[in-house]
């Protein structure tokens, strides 16, 4: 049987409905587990915290929400190998768990994604995102192809990913910057990146690689009548590529 | 009864009733107050005082509004419901052998962004979702028409307002998730002192589950539950408010006025509701939901029940509040946001009390934010509250929330200007590649992306054209369904400025134009009437002809108003009120996603036609404010635009239409180069037209540009149609726009004068 995937809903979350819709497009078993619900986790074999304003992104995005009772049971089922995928506010709150780049200590970040720059403010746009490490360096990109190249929708208003030279440095040589930001040709400008992103990153994974942080939001541009240059002849409610890296991520659970 | 804290009115002159209720802080007039007191038949409490200040105020009883509203047409095949409910409702279409609606609201928060507008504006997304959401719908959508005064001085009031309510519509809609899909945003001097922020919000609904603003049939003896927000001093005054002229000299009661926004706890309420309605749905349950607006805990709660056929018999002591010691009548009528009241049947209610409470854990959401059940609905048609033990509110429900009419005095007048305008534009326009760059970087027409890139347009994952694509904003709301929803909004107030009945005219077409350029057939529509002081006999005559307009063009397109709002009062203590506005919204639907129609060129090579003349008047249009032209409007045919309408649909249903943009600010060549610059291909698309004269290249009104790659089968359709088409030249592979005078643009220099102006503003 395959492992049970929980998508996280804390108070402020406002993207699970979605999120759930494409995970169990890829015939995952999958559930919307809310704060109230926290002790149910330990079932699940994979986490999925999915975007939104979990508590109001006080202090920092995601740095409240890193200590919910509910990451208890995301960092120790990190600990022990479960996937866990954090889109756009739940890449802030993996990160502030400290799950990745996971150099440092739990809830105890090296790195944040924060303020937008050089305008800092929500910003939303459509973008696309390259894989940037090997494949299989991370279980959740496993399926993708070397260098796959993704349409997604940054809507956030802390993206930038800020860290020490130091810290970078341990990103960009310990292979954790798992997306680069980059034009539709592939091409990785800094001009394609919406919001001054260090490295231009758009997300992070850790040191075992089973757990993807990723700001953009893939599951927006799900279904070709989610991409922007629909082309003709295409069905509009079939899959479209941002829905490649839930399919990796099916994958992966199924592996577990 | 408790008569301590009474209005002394009987035996007082009018000149002492109008001190009293200065001291009081009531809007309510000296003849008012004797009409309560006399049928009373005993002097008012204060909470009374405050209770018929605010139901009897222009914002809640639309006593000077609502007999002219009678005008507009409500019914027709695609109305589920009509005006009268929190929102209407129009028939989207059947998946899997179920009926879906399109809920949809409409509302004004005017004064209190002009006070405070990032609150003011946010608080206005707050109040138009819970409109929705009391439907028993999932909320699918918001758009914002905006309106806002000289933007040049950077130290300005009216700066920081536009800028300020912007970021106040951006945090809370986006907080709560729901996307932003259209909008407007026009500027104007006598928008300085009176900004205007509508909002529109769209939901989702089964028909069988829509739930109603009223008691249900069998409701006596049922509980009102109110859930939300602790009860708090904001916003207490609020109706009143908003149905007077701003005074500066009153800025800190204005501010006090003002709500405070909590999107952070919507966004759990909205969850929370959807979990109670599924469980109420299980339940087989019919129940009563709604809103609270203007007049807080009383009008809602006295609302609901009235309209129902019932009383109701509240204990103010059972709200919960956020600090001890509130006067009741600010319990009573204060406007606290992100609170909705229920009408339950016994066997229901702790279940619902538990998920608001304990599954959705509002008290830890919030300060003392609950659920909790604060009275009962009573057979007998009384308004009661109770307070510290005693009677504080004892009236009879339908005499406070009935009908009262103001009539005032209001005359019919032409508009003075005739001349059309052409020849003036003719003698002044000279160079028309000048023109037209200056038309792109005109205030009405520039790129509007600096500010709805601050609203998250994709979030639900249901979006198929945002703003950054489209015009018109279009959703595929329901999983795995091909049905499909279009919103548009217009209202210009350049238009307004001359002529408030064809103002409202063109924005009916306009924004019905815009849904049916992406391919959207138009269902329903909603207006917002802002206007000055009804009491000013220059300003009510406007407001009056502009629903007589609203009405003419409605019954022309054959579409009903479900849903819509007045705003008067939207004046400065000088006197200046903001220009003739009627907003105007478009729901369209689409029977099948596949048909949706982006306005970025296509390919080069393709032919481009105008559909419509748009007729030889400038008046109003974007190159008479440019080149200082006093001219009429257009006049406006609605049988044509019908006909015009039905033929574009046709031709996009036979697969005839590669893109296409209605015709509205800086007209036929600034739509050329906004669909040039929406191209997949951008630069490299352009255009080359063959069009000369300069009116027809910057009129505005009603007719739609597209491009075709089967120019006979598209002239073949016009003709069975009818339709007037007339060729305005063929695309390009360079990245040009050239003019029939042979003068050459660089897409890109364009794309720079029209993508400028508003990034110092916006960011």
């Amino acid at each position: 049987m395959n492992a049970r995937v929980a998508v996280l809903v804390f108070p402020g979350t406002n993207s699970e409905d979605e999120t759930l819709r494409l995970l169990r497009a890829f015939d995952l078993d999958a559930d919307l587990v809310h704060w109230s619900r926290a002790h149910t986790l330990p079932a699940y074999g994979a986490y999925v915290l999915p975007g939104g304003f979990a508590y109001e992104d006080r202090i920092r995005a995601g740095a409240i929400a890193a200590h919910d009772p509910m990451m208890d049971h995301v960092i120790a089922g990190a600990r022990s190998g479960k996937l866990v995928l954090g889109i756009c506010n739940g890449a802030q709150i993996v990160l502030e768990a400290g799950l990745v780049p996971g150099t440092g200590a739990e809830r105890t970040p090296t790195a944040a994604f924060t303020k937008n720059a050089p305008i800092p403010k929500f910003i939303c746009k459509h973008v696309y995102v390259k894989l940037a490490i090997a494949p299989d360096r991370c279980a959740i990109t496993a399926a993708l192809p070397e260098g796959a190249l993704i349409p997604a929708w940054a809507a956030h208003g802390e993206g930038r990913l800020a860290a020490t030279d130091e810290h970078l440095d341990e990103i960009a040589r310990g292979g954790h910057m798992a997306f680069v930001y980059a034009h539709e040709d592939g091409s990785t400008a800094p001009s394609a990146t919406p919001n001054g992103s260090a490295l231009g990153c758009a997300a992070l994974t850790n040191i075992e690689g089973n757990v993807l942080a990723i700001m953009p939001h893939v599951e927006r541009d799900a279904w070709n009548f989610n991409h922007p240059d629909r082309r003709a002849g295409t069905a509009m409610l079939a899959p479209s590529g941002g829905s490649l890296l839930f399919k990796s991520f099916a994958q992966a659970v199924r592996r577990l | 009864m408790r008569t301590l804290g009474s209005l002394p009115i009987a035996g007082c002159s009018d000149g002492e009733i109008r001190r009293l209720a200065q001291q009081h802080g009531l809007a309510l007039r000296a003849d008012e107050l004797r009409t309560i007191a006399d049928t009373l038949g005993r002097d008012p409490t204060v909470v009374e005082a405050h209770a018929f200040d605010a139901q009897w105020s222009e914002h809640c009883s639309y006593k000077s509004s609502r007999h002219h509203l009678k005008k507009l047409p409500t019914t027709g095949e695609s109305v589920i419901i009509g005006p009268g409910e929190d929102s209407g409702v129009v028939a989207l279409g059947e998946h899997n052998g179920e009926r879906y609606g399109i809920v949809v609201a409409h509302e004004s928060h005017n004064h209190p962004s002009q006070v405070v507008p990032f609150e003011g504006a946010a608080t206005g997304i707050g109040g138009i979702v819970r409109d929705v959401l009391c439907m028993g719908a999932e909320i699918i959508a918001v758009a914002d028409p905006l309106r806002f005064g000289r933007i040049d001085d950077t130290g300005s009031h009216q700066r920081y307002v536009a800028q300020s309510a912007v970021d106040g519509i951006s945090a809370y809609g986006n907080a709560i998730g729901v996307p932003n899909i259209a909008g407007d945003l026009y500027f104007d001097e006598r928008f300085d002192d009176n900004c205007l922020v509508n909002v529109v919000s769209l939901g989702l609904v089964k028909e069988p589950e829509i739930i109603h603003s009223h008691a249900p049939h069998d409701a006596a003896g049922w509980s009102i539950v109110l859930v939300g927000k602790a009860t708090d001093p904001s916003g207490f005054g609020g109706a009143s408010f908003s149905s007077v002229t701003l005074d500066a000299a009153d800025e800190a009661a204005n501010k006090g006025a003002v709500q405070v926004p909590d999107p952070f706890l919507k966004n759990v309420i909205i969850r929370a509701s959807y979990r109670v309605f599924a469980y109420l749905r299980e339940r087989g349950c019919t129940v009563g939901f709604k809103d609270l607006g203007a007049g807080g805990i009383m009008g809602c709660s006295a609302e609901i029940c009235s309209a129902g056929g019932f009383g109701a018999d509240i204990d103010l002591d059972r709200v919960n509040v956020a600090i001890p010691g509130l006067r009741p009548e600010v319990i009573a009528v204060g406007e606290t946001q992100e609170r909705l009241i229920w009408v339950l049947p016994p066997g229901v209610v702790d279940d619902v009390l538990r998920i608001y409470n304990d599954e959705f854990t509002l008290p830890l959401i919030a300060h003392n934010a609950r659920a909790v059940v604060i009275g009962t609905v009573t057979e007998a048609k009384r308004y009661v509250l109770h307070h510290g033990g005693e009677r504080v509110m004892d009236v009879d429900i339908d005499f406070l929330t009935g009908s009262i009419r103001d009539e005032l005095p209001f005359v019919h007048k032409a508009s003075t200007v005739t001349e059309s305008g052409a020849q003036a534009l003719g003698e002044r326009a000279g160079d028309l590649m000048n023109v037209f760059v200056d038309v792109l970087s005109h205030r009405d027409v520039c790129s509007r992306e600096p500010l709805y890139q601050r609203y998250d347009s994709v979030v639900r994952g249901r979006t198929v054209m945002p703003r950054s694509q489209g015009v018109a904003g279009v959703l595929a709301p329901i999983d795995d369904s091909v049905l499909a929803v279009a919103l548009a909004v217009a209202g210009n107030p350049r238009y307004g400025k001359i002529d408030a009945h064809h103002a409202a005219r063109h924005a009916v077409s306009f924004a019905c134009a815009q849904v049916v350029a992406a391919g959207a057939a138009p269902v329903g529509l909603t207006d917002c009437l802002n206007f000055g002081n009804p009491r000013n006999t220059d300003h009510y005559s406007e407001f009056v002809a502009a629903v007589e307009g609203l009405a003419h063009a409605a019954h022309g397109l054959h579409l009903p108003f479900v849903s819509g709002n007045v705003s008067l009062y939207n004046e400065s203590s000088s006197g200046t009120a903001v220009p003739a506005s009627a907003i105007v919204s478009c729901i369209g639907t689409m029977r099948n996603v596949e048909g949706v129609i982006t306005p970025g060129l296509k390919r080069a090579g393709s032919e481009l036609f105008r559909i419509g003349t748009g007729g030889s008047h400038v008046g109003g249009t974007v190159v008479a404010d440019l080149f200082g032209i006093d001219a009429a409007l257009a006049p406006i045919d609605e049988g044509r635009e019908r006909n015009d309408n039905a033929f574009l649909l046709a031709a996009i249903d036979r697969g005839l239409v590669r893109a296409a943009r209605a015709l509205g600010d800086g007209g036929l060549l600034a739509a050329l180069a906004q669909m040039a610059f929406a191209s997949p291909h951008f630069p490299n698309v352009g255009a080359v037209v063959t069009l000369a004269s300069p009116v027809a290249l910057f009129n505005e009104y009603g007719g739609y540009l597209v491009e075709t790659d089967d120019a006979r089968r598209l002239r073949d359709l016009a003709a069975e149609f009818e339709a007037g088409i007339t060729s305005v030249g063929r695309t390009t592979p360079s990245p040009t726009i050239v003019l029939a005078d042979g003068t050459e643009a660089s897409l890109d220099h364009l794309y720079r004068s029209w993508r400028a102006p508003l990034v110092e503003v916006y960011g």
